[in-house]
């Protein structure tokens, strides 16, 4: 009786787990199957969430493949790219923590959902708008998702490479100081040769040109040094230099004309695909001219090619104008501490790739002895068969480009850097597919492992961030 | 930034052996996107009698090498027939287009008096290019004319001429930037590669036609 009396909104009646979705009143439906496991899932979440690292084998999941991601009513994962937990109305915090972007095509989302984003929406730019930004507090926010519009996520990605200083009022400063230096640095480098000419004839001889144009006759000679002529062979001559750069320079216009062909932003004759291609085309070359020793390996494209999206989507003009002279900067930053990775040289170094897989085999073991046992000695599943290229790339070739920007958030936002993430996030890239690597042999794994298979991003991203760090190295995560 | 090679009057084998091994250690391929060659390249050998002459002289280059040579540099080959070229597919005068600019070739024996100035502008006038390269005299030359230029290379080899025996070998490279080329004229002088350049921008005007 009492409950026609008061005036409960449904929501929050149900602080249990309520397996029967159909019973929960409130909450629009997208599509039958799934809205009931999300409710369930939604105030499941929260009674299951504090667990150590007993996962067990509820980490994995056994579905098809379709895009449709059902788990198990019993996960602690979130399923179904279920609705946003926002449905508490504002009194419950930790919701916030469960919120996934909207799934990337062709769901409609419901308006829980819609509340959710808003909500980090506003989070995000409540925290950039501040004075003096509190980077720690940026990096967690971010490691839960960003949101896709408002250019909220090119600002984030800025402040969190350190391209962008934390005290609001430096940011004008800074940007344009970074702007500038990267036309120079253009101007330096990538000039053409006849265009580096006709500047130098302008300095020598501004009249003389001028007037030999309108005189018909015989035509002036002008006396030019060996280094100056397009045949020249000199080594400080700039059109012997240009030409060895050619080489360099076809190999990365190969490489862009391959970059997301399935994206009309990269690909395709239009002349702004052209022109994103032209600015990844300068952005590459003169990284490859400013570090001589790496030059351009096979596979940069994939990692500018996110950054570079995000930047020129920004809806502030002046920064999507400004796009290439941002993402080389925060290119660079971002290779800075895996540039290792790319030099053959350093290959069985301390700091090489090899060093950073057996990290990889490290955790593995630490987290899950029986699955690492299964790849290293029984499958003989060595991680150079798989992880060099989830490692040197960043992951962007394992994944669709919205999962890549999703998982690009948690990357920058782990306070311990991008490369002690991506290495917890490759162990759970092998830890949620264990049940299928277990039951497989060398081929069987090498293939899966290449082609991995689609799986829900938020659970990968959580496994990762509750996996046990590996102590047996320095790298004690303290 | 296109680089077009402009060259000719070889005469190879029969006044010169070879091109100066100073132009072929300059001349790699990949730099240069076309090649146009005002003609008396080479001559095919065909005559038993001639092999002999050329075994005599010791020339390394034979007839059809020339061409092949030039090949290798870039594939993008324009010939014209000069008096002496015996390969009769050549054409006698060739216009193509390079950027903004409109280019003749031909050899220039056709044209009487040869050399001359006004005759050749004659011959612009009748193609209607904005460049004109000829050649014949195995002089460099290049004269604005009209609001074109016309260019001779002079012989990259050094081969004497009808006209005098005193030639130093030459041949000229073309630089097109949009509106303006940049002309580096190579000259082999006392065993020396001199290079000179000549800027070139055109006015544009409005054609009638």
């Amino acid at each position: 009786m009492l409950k026609n009396k008061l005036k409960i909104p449904d929501k929050t009646r149900k602080p249990f787990p309520d397996r029967l979705g159909s019973l929960v009143i409130g909450f629009d439906y997208r599509d039958g199957e799934n809205a009931g496991s999300d409710a369930a899932l939604e105030f499941g979440e929260e009674l299951e969430t504090i667990q150590p690292n007993g996962f067990g084998s509820d980490r994995e999941f056994e579905e098809p493949d379709d895009g449709v991601e059902e788990g198990r009513v019993q996960d602690e994962g979130p399923t179904g790219g279920g609705a946003g937990g926002g449905g508490c109305g504002g009194g419950e915090p930790e919701f916030r923590a469960r919120q996934r972007p909207a799934r990337e095509g062709s769901v409609p989302v419901s308006v829980l959902e819609v509340i959710a984003a808003d909500e980090k929406r506003s989070d995000v730019q409540y925290e950039i708008s501040q004075e003096e930004i509190n980077l720690e507090k940026l990096q967690r926010i971010a490691s839960k998702g960003l949101p896709d519009e408002g250019g909220l996520r090119a600002t984030t990605w800025k402040l969190l490479l350190g391209y962008l200083p934390p005290s609001r009022n430096l940011w004008e400063k800074e940007l344009s100081e970074n702007r500038l230096k990267y036309a120079k640095l253009k101007e330096d480098l990538l000039i053409s040769p006849s265009e580096f000419a006709r500047r130098k004839n302008l300095d020598f001889s501004p009249r003389e040109t001028e007037a030999g144009s309108d005189v018909d006759g015989p035509l002036r000679r002008h006396q030019i040094s060996q280094e100056d002529h397009p045949l020249s062979l000199g080594k400080a001559s700039v059109w012997n230099q240009y030409f060895e750069n050619t080489e360099v320079a076809e190999q990365i216009d190969r490489d862009l004309q391959r970059t997301h062909p399935d994206m009309k932003f990269f690909s395709g004759e239009t002349a702004i695909s052209r022109r994103h291609r032209e600015a990844m085309r300068n952005i590459l070359l003169l990284f490859a001219k400013l570090n001589p020793a790496i030059r351009y390996v096979q596979g940069m494209n994939e990692v500018l090619a996110p950054i570079y999206y995000v930047f020129s989507t920004d809806p502030n003009e002046q920064n999507a104008a400004n796009a290439e002279a941002d993402s080389f900067s925060c290119f660079v930053r971002l290779l800075g501490d895996s540039v290792d990775h790319f030099c053959q040289q350093l290959d069985n170094s301390s700091v090489g790739i090899l060093s950073t897989l057996s990290r990889l085999s490290e955790l593995l073991k630490t987290n899950d002895e029986e699955l690492w046992r299964h790849l290293e000695f029984t499958t003989r599943v060595e991680p150079q068969f798989y992880a060099f290229r989830w490692i040197t790339l960043l992951l962007t070739q394992e994944f669709s480009f919205q999962s890549i920007l999703r998982i690009w958030d948690s990357l920058l936002g782990n306070p311990f850097g991008v490369q002690d993430m991506l290495l917890r996030v490759c162990c759970a890239m092998l830890l949620c597919i264990k049940s299928r690597l277990m039951s497989g042999d060398f081929i069987a794994n090498l293939k899966l492992l290449q082609h991995y298979p689609d799986i829900n991003i938020e659970h990968l991203l959580q496994v990762a961030m509750d996996l046990t760090p590996d102590t047996s190295s320095y790298r004690l995560s303290l | 930034m296109v680089l077009v090679l402009a060259l000719g009057d070889l005469h190879v084998p029969h006044r010169a052996p070879d091109l100066p091994a100073k132009f072929k250690s300059m001349l790699v391929p990949g730099k240069i996107q076309h090649i146009i060659c005002t003609g008396n390249l080479c001559i095919k050998v065909v005559n038993p009698c001639r092999i002999e002459q050329l075994l005599s002289l010791r020339c390394e280059c034979l007839a059809e090498e020339v061409h092949d040579y030039l090949k290798t540099l870039c594939p993008d080959l324009h010939i014209t027939r000069g008096e002496y070229d015996e390969e009769t597919r050549y054409p006698e005068t060739k216009t193509l287009t390079i950027g903004q600019f409109k280019l003749g070739l031909c050899h220039g024996h056709q044209v009487i008096p040869w050399g001359d100035l006004d005759s050749l502008a004659m011959l612009q006038r009748q193609l209607d290019v904005d460049i004109l390269v000829t050649g014949h005299t195995h002089q460099f030359t290049a004269y604005k004319h009209e609001g074109g230029v016309v260019i001779n290379p002079g012989s990259a080899t050094g081969a004497y001429s009808s006209i005098t025996y005193d030639v130093n070998p030459s041949f000229v490279l073309m630089d097109i930037d949009g509106l303006r080329v940049v002309v580096y004229v190579y000259e082999l002088i006392d065993g020396e590669v001199k290079v000179d350049k000549i800027d070139f921008k055109k006015t544009t005007t409005t054609t009638a036609h």
